[in-house]
This record gives structure tokens, C-alpha cells and sequence, in this order.
């Protein structure tokens, strides 16, 4: 689990000076600046450019309260909120002057070709209107991404609590019950343990495509039924074969044995290779001498070394008294890719 | 000779369990819940050695590894000692690589907890069994890779692998070094430069870890 937050600080930006009115002045100013050269009789080529500068400030106007949802924080989807008296002013009046200017673009007989205005007409004004409505659109494209990740996160945040309520809770109330019977109790944490941290750390994998997942399981089983604490850590993963279940389940047979009759903490070291799975389980004491195990015992002969065998691999118990006992599992891999 | 630490962890309960479990030689002087309570009561108490949770609230969001960033650019900066329930290869092996001198798991007995608390102190690397089955599988020691010089920083060498192995398979130190017939000195060596490589390598699979669990 890379630590991915599930909230990210809110950005906060400083309003950009009010860029909507200097670009209105200066508008103002190009508007003023046009009627002048037509008064001087300049420019008779001109008389699209006061309509053209009317619709820039319509621009303007419309686009001006919307500064804030283009630049700021998205996680308002409030539009209302975001507008004061003016803003609905300055909208309204360039949706008018908007309006007005394409009206007249309508009437304005750039060409005598009747064809050529009907076609451009429809063009230029929708070209128009969707430049006033764009930061509108854009907005509410936005909002729409703002509301399905906030969406995704709930969902999210219901899946853990759920999985919280179904497990943990249940556990605790569990433990609470049986609260005069530490034997219970222990069993009944460690589980949850294992559990909660499968859940947070690990990619949950079925026993069939991952046989570390394999053997963590059968350790699990020993791990609940003789109330031991087991430590495994596995190198190296693949599908679970045939071999490699027996592998496990000679590892399984192995941890067993170590819980009866051996201290904590038991280690499970596992690796595997392109050629061969090694299993080494290891206890803490007391150790014996392997040679005297009556021949009636078929536990280390049948479930361990017989086990392995069978599948061209080998098992080797080492231990001494007054020692610690290490049985060491290989089970050789064919090609099975 | 007494050791000085300081304990970080966001857990009240696992602060006092901890500061219980250690060993009457070693000294508790501060403590810290969050990445700047850390950094100040580190600043402050100028331990030897911290004892630094993975998983911390406050700071950028980096937990321990804020706390790394800030205190090792220290001068005479304390030796850390990771401890975490995680279980995640990418942030233990993310902690050592920003200069965690070892990792062990919280449940660790008190015993062992102070021995590698006086381990770090005396600049030696401490591994669990986890942690060198990372440090196997980052490197890809499974797959029989062996270093040819010591200074390959990609690989392991054959002794490296064979010392982090037998870590793994649950031996002490000194367990290691008489299966191995070298001294415990030997053994803190070659753990130490594994640490080393752990830290300067820059092969792509310890970047990408989640992403790269190979299969065989």
C-alpha cells in the first residue's frame, strides 16, 4: 500500500487582480478610438469593428464572475454561492450586449451573395454563442469530475467500513464474550491480525495463483489450532502446482510438529527459484536426536520425507538436543510454464 | 554505558509498550506521536537512537520518511531503527533506503527490541527475517544472480545472499556465523554492506516494488 491520502489539501489561490476590468477599459478605450477615425472619415472598411469590439466586452462580461471556478477550488459546485449582486449584473448585461451584437450581425450585409450569407450567417453566430457559454461548459465539465471522484471515494470509504464492521468489530465483540478465556483470546487476535493485515498490505491472491499465499494459509491453520505465533516470509512467487502444494503441505506437516513439540517462535523461511522450492521451517528448542523416533511414529517419515519424495525432492531433519530443530524441504520444479 | 532513544509512534499504547519493553540500560528521553512532534523532540533530545514508526500522520503525508528527510541532514545525526506492523515490502524497504539502519516488526519480544536498539547505536545494521526476505527478493537473489566484485552495487555477492538467507530462515547473528564458521564481526559486515547497496542501489525493481513482484 503506497501511502496514497485519501484527501489532497485544498489549493488556494490568490484571486487574479480584477483582469476583467482592465480588459473592459481597454475595450472602452479601442471602442472610443474607432468612433474617432470614423469621425475623421478614415476607415470606411470599419463597420464591423464597433459591433466586433461590442461582442469582445460581451466576452468579457459574461466570462468575468466565472474567474474563480476556472481557477479555484472546483469542490464548490454551488455556482450560486459564487456570485454576488454585480456578477449577475455584469452577466446579464454581456448576454445582452452579447445578444444585441449578433443581432445586428445578422442584419449586416457583408456580401450581396445571398448563399454565402446564409451559409457563414449560422456559422459565425454559433462559433459566437459557444464562446460566451465555453467557461459555463467548462465549468460544469468540471463538476462533473469533482462529483464522480468524490463519488469514487465514498464507495471506497463504505468498502473499508464495511470490511471494518464484518471483521473487526466482530472480533472485538467476539473477544469482549470471551474475555475469562485467554486461550480464545489470543486465538481470536492473532486471526484478526492476520486477517486485517492481509486486507491492508497485501494483494489479495487465491491459493491457486500464488502458492506463497498457499503456505501462508496452511501456517495460518497450524497458527489458530495450537495457538503459536509463526513467522513465514516467502521469496519469489508462482501459480500452485502439484508439487509445489505437496511442498506446502510437508511445510504444513513440518510447522505442526514445531508447534507440539518445539518453543516459539517458529520461523517458515520459503524461496523459490526457476528450479526448485525450499522450505526451511525452524523452532526455538528443545531439539532431539532424529534416530530415535520410534519406527512406529510416521509423521516426519510419511507427511515430510515420503511426501517430498514422491515428488523428486527431499526433506532433511536437523536437529540435536538442547538444540534447535531446522527441517529444510526441496522439491525440485519442472518445466511447468 | 547507557543508550538514549527516542520513540515515535502515532499509537499511545505502542509508545508505552515499547518504552516498558526496554531494557534498563537504555533510555527513554523523548517522544514523539507525529512527523514535527518527531523532529522537535529529536532536535531536542539529541538521542542516539530513534525508534521510528512507518506510518505517521502530520508532515508532507511522507510519515517516517519526512522525518528521515528532516533529522539526517542533522549534524551528528541519530541512527534509526524502523518498526512497523506493516508488512508492505515498498515502505520497508522505502524507510531503509532513506537511511533506516534497520527494520524489525512491532511484534518484536523486548529483548530482542533492546539488542537491536544497542545493535544500531554501535552503527551496526539490524535485519529481520522480513527484511532480508525483502532485500532476497528485491535483489533477486532467488534467481541465483551473484555479484563477481564486492563493488557491484545491483547484486549480492554469494556470502551476502548466504548471511541473508539464514537471516531469514530465522538465525541470530551469532547463529549465522557458526553455520558459516566466521566471526560475528564478519557477519555484521556483510549485513552492513548489504544495507550499503540497499540504499545506493538504483535498480529498478526496488523503485517499482509493488509493481515487479516477479514470478517465476
Amino acid at each position: 500500500m503506497t501511502d496514497q491520502r485519501l484527501a489532497s489539501p485544498l489549493r488556494r489561490r490568490a484571486p487574479q487582480s480584477r483582469w476583467w476590468l482592465m480588459a473592459l477599459g481597454g475595450l472602452m478605450l479601442a471602442t472610443s478610438l474607432a468612433l474617432l477615425a470614423r469621425r475623421l472619415g478614415w476607415g470606411a472598411a470599419s463597420g464591423w469593428v464597433v459591433p466586433g469590439l461590442a461582442f469582445a466586452a460581451a466576452l468579457v462580461l459574461v466570462w468575468s464572475p466565472l474567474e474563480t471556478a476556472v481557477q479555484g477550488d472546483a469542490r464548490r459546485p454551488d455556482v450560486v454561492a459564487l456570485f454576488s449582486k454585480d456578477a449577475w449584473v455584469r452577466v446579464v448585461l454581456g448576454l445582452v450586449l452579447g445578444i444585441v451584437t449578433l443581432v445586428w450581425f445578422a442584419q449586416w450585409r457583408f456580401t450581396d451573395d445571398p448563399l454565402l450569407r446564409a451559409v457563414l450567417m449560422p456559422i459565425v453566430i454559433v462559433v459566437a454563442l459557444a464562446l460566451i457559454l465555453a467557461p459555463w461548459w467548462l465549468r460544469l465539465i468540471r463538476q462533473v469530475g469533482v462529483e464522480r471522484e468524490r463519488r469514487v471515494r465514498e464507495f471506497e470509504r463504505a468498502e473499508i467500513a464495511a470490511h471494518l464492521h464484518d471483521s473487526v468489530l466482530q472480533t472485538l465483540t467476539l473477544i469482549r464474550a470471551k474475555a475469562d478465556d485467554p486461550d480464545a483470546v489470543a486465538r481470536l487476535a492473532r486471526a484478526q491480525e492476520r486477517d486485517l493485515r492481509a486486507y491492508l498490505y497485501q494483494e489479495r491472491r487465491s491459493v491457486e495463483d500464488s502458492v506463497a499465499t498457499a503456505l501462508q494459509r496452511a501456517v495460518s491453520e497450524v497458527e489458530d489450532a495450537h495457538g503459536v505465533a509463526v513467522d513465514v516470509v516467502s521469496v519469489g512467487d508462482a501459480r500452485t502446482s502439484e508439487a509445489l502444494r505437496a511442498g506446502v503441505r510437508a511445510a504444513k506437516e513440518a510447522v505442526q510438529n514445531a508447534a507440539r513439540h518445539g518453543h516459539e517462535p517458529i520461523s517458515v523461511y520459503a524461496e523459490l527459484t526457476a528450479d526448485r522450492y525450499e522450505i526451511f521451517v525452524r523452532d526455538s528448542g528443545p531439539g532431539f536426536d532424529p534416530s530415535l523416533v520410534p519406527a512406529d511414529r510416521a509423521g516426519i517419515r510419511n507427511s515430510i520425507v515420503g511426501r517430498t519424495r514422491r515428488h523428486g525432492g527431499d526433506a532433511v531433519v536437523a536437529s540435536a538436543p538442547g538444540g534447535r530443530t531446522e527441517v529444510t524441504i526441496t522439491i525440485p520444479r519442472k518445466e511447468e510454464r | 554505558m547507557s543508550t538514549s532513544v527516542v520513540i515515535v509512534d502515532d499509537h499511545d499504547v505502542i509508545r508505552v509498550g515499547v518504552r516498558e519493553s526496554l531494557e534498563d540500560d537504555i533510555e527513554v528521553v523523548g517522544e514523539g506521536r507525529d512527523v514535527e512532534s518527531a523532529i522537535a523532540a529529536i532536535r531536542q533530545a539529541r538521542p542516539q537512537v530513534v525508534i521510528l514508526d512507518v506510518h505517521l500522520p502530520g508532515g508532507t503525508g511522507g510519515g517516517a520518511l519526512d522525518v528521515l528527510a528532516e533529522v539526517l541532514h542533522d549534524p551528528e545525526p541519530p541512527r534509526v531503527l524502523a518498526l512497523s506492523v506493516s508488512d508492505a515490502a515498498e515502505d520497508v524497504v522505502a524507510v531503509v533506503r532513506a537511511g533506516a539502519r534497520g527494520y524489525v516488526t512491532k511484534s518484536i519480544s523486548g529483548p530482542d527490541l533492546s539488542d537491536a536498539v544497542r545493535r544500531v547505536a554501535s552503527g551496526d545494521a539490524v535485519f529481520s527475517p522480513r527484511l532480508a526476505g525483502f532485500v532476497l527478493d528485491a535483489f533477486n537473489a532467488a534467481g541465483g544472480e551473484v555479484a563477481s566484485v564486492d563493488e557491484d552495487l545491483d547484486k549480492l555477492t554469494a556470502r551476502e545472499q548466504e548471511v541473508m538467507r539464514l537471516i531469514a530462515r530465522g538465525y541470530t547473528y551469532r547463529e549465522v556465523g557458526e553455520k558459516l564458521f566466521i566471526s560475528i564481526k564478519t557477519v555484521e559486515t556483510h549485513v552492513g554492506k548489504v544495507l550499503h547497496k540497499l540504499q545506493l542501489t538504483s535498480r529498478h525493481e526496488l523503485a517499482h516494488w509493488a509493481a515487479t513482484r516477479r514470478i517465476v
